[in-house]
């Protein structure tokens, strides 16, 4: 199967890029946050992979961030600290919160890397004037990569980089549309292995990746069940696919997500226009939003609901970050608007490592009390 | 550093007594603007707090100064972030956000009567709270809500961007407040209230400076006294007047040679928002010798500093002394957002953290600081961000530096005894040791 | 010139009697409610095994949490002066001291004098690390003392992931239900103690030579963990507990 393969980028997620560099000779940048625009990065023949963090407890980041940030933040500098990602040539982060931009600015000034860039991402993408000021940035970035790889962006370049991106959200997409069937032909851990591993790949690769995975799906007999609990998971970042196997090993089958490893991260396609940056640019202030960027109305709420609609859910989990702030906010107002759809939820808040033993208890019951309101 | 104790010759401050009176009538009027025929208008401290004056008289009720001035009353403050909790919303967010947010929940305004209804809710979003706090009480308090979106991170770059997109929301925000409150809207208020702001603000910057001298003529507890109308009331005359009166007589005691803390053998410097209810910090230090000359937060929240032809660090200058045009809406809009661009606690606080320590390290050079204590505040993410880097940037220069936990406007975060005792060790190695009173 | 350094820690009370260097006696009482009145008697038994009375003694200098409950001491220390005095005071090299006791754990860089240069102490999530183990041993019905030796028997590595010891407790609740090994158990508790002092020590920046005392240096399978963490070797004196009392006593003779 080659959902297997996509199981394996996530986990050999080093290797693949390292072997990414000796194929083609060229740069790789890791990125901190799902808002910088990818796309010009790629335009440049740089790959661009996510940053994330490897669930393993570490002692290294209190010199650097206080505990009171989110574990993802601190398990993604324990690994630049610790050299696992020694293989970049640069790094970026876009504005989104606090607490990653905090592993940027440790990581910037304690691991070398040739080029490291801090792109402003408007925080309020409901102002009419957010995409002019993404262009402002945008064009800025451009030039910043193009005089430190020495060699200019082309528009060629961006729009074929477009035209590999857009096609890589089309498929997922197609394949996120099959989970809408009862039973769906793949688990919600394989789903967000699918999304994972087109951060941390070369999307034209990744893109024929998952054409190969939209026609085995059809044929797949060892896939959910039917007349499982439908399961949305809804939340901070959550590259946590063991705990996510854990509950759809108990009756449930998760089949949506409203994550930034998840639907958030894919779901709007670049419109192209002539002006390619402003296309980029826009794209990234039409995308479901984070939290952090969601005022002064809710409108990350309406995507959560319209796919709690169209994936039929019969309940959600709330996957928080320990001091996740943006997530902190929302998640009560959230709570409550699910319930008075009828969707009940459970809240976790998760830590670098997931303790399964102490969820186990909760999620049973949550499970148990939804098996009782489907009877 | 240690040398035979001299006491210096020291003075109450004639304006204290104003700063409180001020702060007084500004709560009077938070919970009386109606009566006045006055707008109420929430947002946070760092708001553009003058962009309403065009609509007439108005009272702008900020979060951050109202949370801490609750946390000062544990009793009250243990109510309102139960309150907060109560509500689903976690107890490490924000701690002044989940103090406001408590008495907005409990309809209860710490200075008598009800939770008072704003007109409308206006916020400058620059940190993960700013924007989101004030989405949750237009929401509650059904009412209309504008944030401006605030770009930082990248001092330096894209200014004329920035000032473009904040210019824009500005008028847009214009004309929303006008549709919410159908009241019409007058450049000239506007004009004065941002001179105002300006005006207060650099005073503020002049008068931090004087802490230069040794001795200190402020301390660190005395500052937030008089640091506070620069935040709650900068877009009004009372404030320039304020600072006006104060700038002269800082100035004067340097002139005098009169200290803040007659024992002074010690500057330091600390970092973040204090443990408000635990000011007595303060006066524990001032046992040993030490004057708590300020701090990056204390200078900047109201104030800002650029460098003087000399190369020292002094008080920016306003947009009029600087020659810019203020003629029309566009001339002040613009000078405004430049003003918020360059303000440090926005441009360097909420960047990546070499902004800060660099500044830091000049504020220690300057103000002549033997050592900084850093509050790790678990009450405040923004604050709180960078500051570990902060800590080694220092350590590297050979600073010496100390850290305690604890939370600005949340007690049950905070260890009184075993903070002393992390002082007195540290107050050890500085080589001091308690003064016989 | 004879000197005593009174150690008044949260769970006990250690006295160093030194003489020109040379350590004359040693005591150790638990701390009880009345700080002052064992702190008292810990020195009376002292000076009954140096054969002394108080009267010799030319100065006592008390340290620990409870050090201004100590009536007759001539002056007192931080725990950080005393404790990185008593370190280099039996190992001149000593750069990095880490005390771990009953309820708080200290990281100190210190000079070749043993003058502190930079500490950390334990936040207060993460207090505790002495106490906490108790509590464990009996959660997993193991004496104390064999704690450390079961660890060492473990044949994999659980994380216990929370920050905090009472969310820590709830996880190693949740092992004992999933009938986790007593062993692996007990080497997830101090991988997750050490793992939070480790950290704590980075922050001072941790240089060789690595000395750990306090009482929960004589913990075989914490001293294991840490060395993990660390990625380095620790020295451990032979009498960990005392080195603040030591550090105490040589201040005083100085």
């Amino acid at each position: 199967m080659t959902l297997d393969r996509a199981k394996e980028i996530v986990t050999n997620r080093h290797d693949y890029a390292r072997e990414w560099k000796k194929k083609t000779g060229s740069k790789v940048m890791g990125y901190f946050c799902t808002y910088v625009p990818e796309e010009i990065v790629y335009a440049a023949g740089v790959l661009p992979i996510r940053v994330i963090g490897s669930h393993e407890a570490q002692s290294y980041t209190e010199p650097h961030i206080y505990t009171m940030f989110c574990p993802f933040s601190r398990d993604v500098l324990a690994q630049g600290l610790r050299g696992k990602y020694d293989y970049l040539d640069g790094i970026m982060i876009g504005h989104s919160c606090l607490h990653l931009r905090q592993a940027f600015g440790a990581w910037m000034t304690n691991v070398p890397a040739s080029f490291s860039y801090y792109m402003y991402t408007p925080a309020k993408i409901q102002s009419p004037h957010a995409k002019e000021m993404m262009l402002a940035e945008t064009t800025e970035f451009k030039k910043a990569v193009e005089n430190w790889l020495g060699r200019p962006i082309t528009d060629d370049a961006l729009d074929k980089s477009i035209e590999v991106y857009n096609t890589n959200r089309r498929l997922l997409k197609q394949i996120y549309e099959l989970r809408k069937a009862d039973p769906p032909p793949l688990f919600g851990s394989e789903a967000i292995e699918l999304v994972l591993s087109s951060q941390l790949s070369d999307k034209a690769e990744h893109n024929k990746l998952l054409e190969s995975v939209l026609k085995e799906l059809p044929q797949r007999r060892n896939g959910p069940q039917g007349g499982n609990i439908r399961l949305m998971i809804i939340g901070s970042e959550d590259d946590d696919t063991n705990f996510l196997r854990y509950v759809e090993g108990l009756g449930a089958t998760i089949v949506a997500d409203e994550h930034c490893t998840g639907s958030r991260y894919f779901w709007n396609e670049t419109v192209p226009e002539k002006d390619r940056l402003r296309a980029i640019g826009n794209r990234y202030m039409n995308r479901p939003p984070c939290p952090t960027k969601d005022w002064e109305s809710r409108r990350r709420f309406v995507h959560i609901m319209n796919m709690a609609k169209e994936y039929n859910i019969q309940g959600a989990i709330l996957v928080q970050q320990k001091f996740c702030d943006p997530h902190e906010f929302d998640i009560p107002p959230l709570k409550a608007l699910l319930e008075k759809n009828g969707i009940p939820s459970l809240f976790l808040e998760f830590d670098i490592t997931v303790p399964i033993g102490q969820f186990r208890t909760r999620v049973e019951a949550f499970l148990e009390m939804l098996q009782l309101e489907v009877v | 550093m240690v040398t035979s104790i001299k006491k210096y010759q020291t003075r109450p401050l004639d304006s204290f007594k104003k700063a409180v009176e001020l702060r007084k009538e500004y709560y009077q009027n938070v919970r009386e603007a109606k009566q006045q025929g006055k707008l109420l208008i929430t947002g946070g401290a760092d708001s553009m707090v003058a962009l309403p004056a065009g609509l007439g008289d108005y009272v702008f009720f900020e979060g951050e100064p109202y949370g801490a001035t609750i946390s000062m009353d544990p009793e009250f403050s243990g109510k309102c972030v139960e309150a907060a909790e109560a509500k689903n919303f976690a107890r490490d967010m924000c701690a002044y956000m989940r103090n406001y947010w408590g008495s907005m929940f409990l309809n209860k305004y710490y200075f008598g009567g009800e939770f008072p209804k704003p007109d409308f809710v206006m916020q400058l979003g620059f940190c993960d709270t700013h924007a989101k706090w004030m989405q949750q009480v237009g929401e509650y308090m059904n009412a209309p809500y504008f944030g401006i979106d605030m770009p930082v991170g990248t001092p330096g770059r894209n200014v004329e961007a920035k000032v473009k997109y904040l210019t824009s929301q500005m008028n847009d925000a214009i004309e929303w407040m006008q549709k919410v409150t159908g009241r019409k809207y007058d450049d000239d208020k506007l004009r004065e209230a941002v001179r105002n702001e300006c005006k207060s603000s650099t005073l503020w910057s002049e008068i931090v400076c004087y802490n230069k001298a040794i001795p200190a003529p402020l301390e660190q507890r005395l500052i937030f006294t008089l640091f506070i109308i620069c935040i709650l009331r900068r877009y009004e005359r009372k404030s320039v007047e304020f600072y006006e009166t104060l700038r002269d007589e800082v100035k004067q005691r340097v002139a005098d040679g009169i200290a803040a803390v007659a024992t002074e053998r010690c500057r330091l410097m600390d970092d973040s928002q204090p443990p408000w209810y635990f000011l007595q910090l303060y006066k524990y230090m001032e046992k040993y010798g030490v004057s708590v000359v300020g701090s990056h937060y204390s200078f900047f929240l109201g104030g800002s500093l650029e460098e003087m032809p000399d190369g020292s660090l002094g008080a920016p200058k306003t947009p009029d002394e600087m020659g810019m045009p203020m003629k029309t809406r566009e001339d002040i809009l613009r000078a405004y957002a430049l003003w918020y661009i360059k303000k440090p606690i926005i441009s360097q606080m909420f960047a990546l953290p070499h902004f800060k320590s660099e500044t830091m390290l000049r504020l220690v050079k300057e103000w002549k600081v033997n050592g900084v204590i850093f509050h790790l505040n678990r009450g405040c993410e923004g604050t709180a961000m960078g500051q570990m880097e902060n800590r080694l940037a220092l350590t590297k220069a050979g600073i010496p530096v100390m850290t305690y936990e604890g939370n600005m406007a949340d007690r049950r975060e905070f260890d009184e005894a075993q903070t002393l005792r992390r002082i007195d060790a540290f107050m050890e190695s500085l080589g001091l040791s308690k003064l016989e009173s | 010139m004879i000197t005593a350094g009174i150690d008044v820690g949260s769970k006990t009370v250690k006295v160093v009697i030194l003489q020109d260097g040379k350590i004359l006696a040693r005591s150790l009482v638990l701390t009880g409610f009345e700080q002052g009145k064992a702190a008292e008697e810990a020195f009376a038994l002292a000076l009954k095994q140096a054969g002394l009375s108080a009267k010799d003694i030319q100065k006592v200098v008390a340290t620990g949490a409870g050090r201004t409950s100590v009536s007759f001491a001539t002056e007192s220390v931080s725990d950080v002066a005393a404790d990185a005095r008593g370190a280099v005071f039996i190992n001149p090299n000593a750069r990095t001291v880490i005390d771990v006791g009953a309820e708080e754990g200290r990281g100190i860089s210190t000079d070749t004098r043993g003058k502190v240069i930079d500490f950390a102490v334990n936040e207060r999530c993460a207090a505790g690390a002495g106490t906490f183990t108790e509590a464990m041993s009996r959660a997993i019905e193991v004496k104390l003392e064999d704690m450390g030796e079961l660890s060492l028997k473990s044949t994999q590595e659980i994380p216990l992931n929370a920050q905090c010891a009472v969310f820590a407790e709830s996880e190693v609740v949740s092992l004992v239900h999933a009938k986790t090994s007593k062993e692996d158990i007990a080497r997830a508790i101090h991988d997750g103690i050490s793992n939070r002092i480790a950290a704590m020590a980075r922050r001072v920046g941790v240089q060789n030579d690595i000395v750990l005392i306090g009482g929960v240096a004589r913990n075989k399978g914490f001293v294991a963990s840490l060395k993990r963490q660390l990625e380095a070797d620790i020295k451990i004196p032979d009498e960990p507990e005392y080195v603040g009392a030591l550090g105490a006593a040589v201040i005083a003779a100085s």
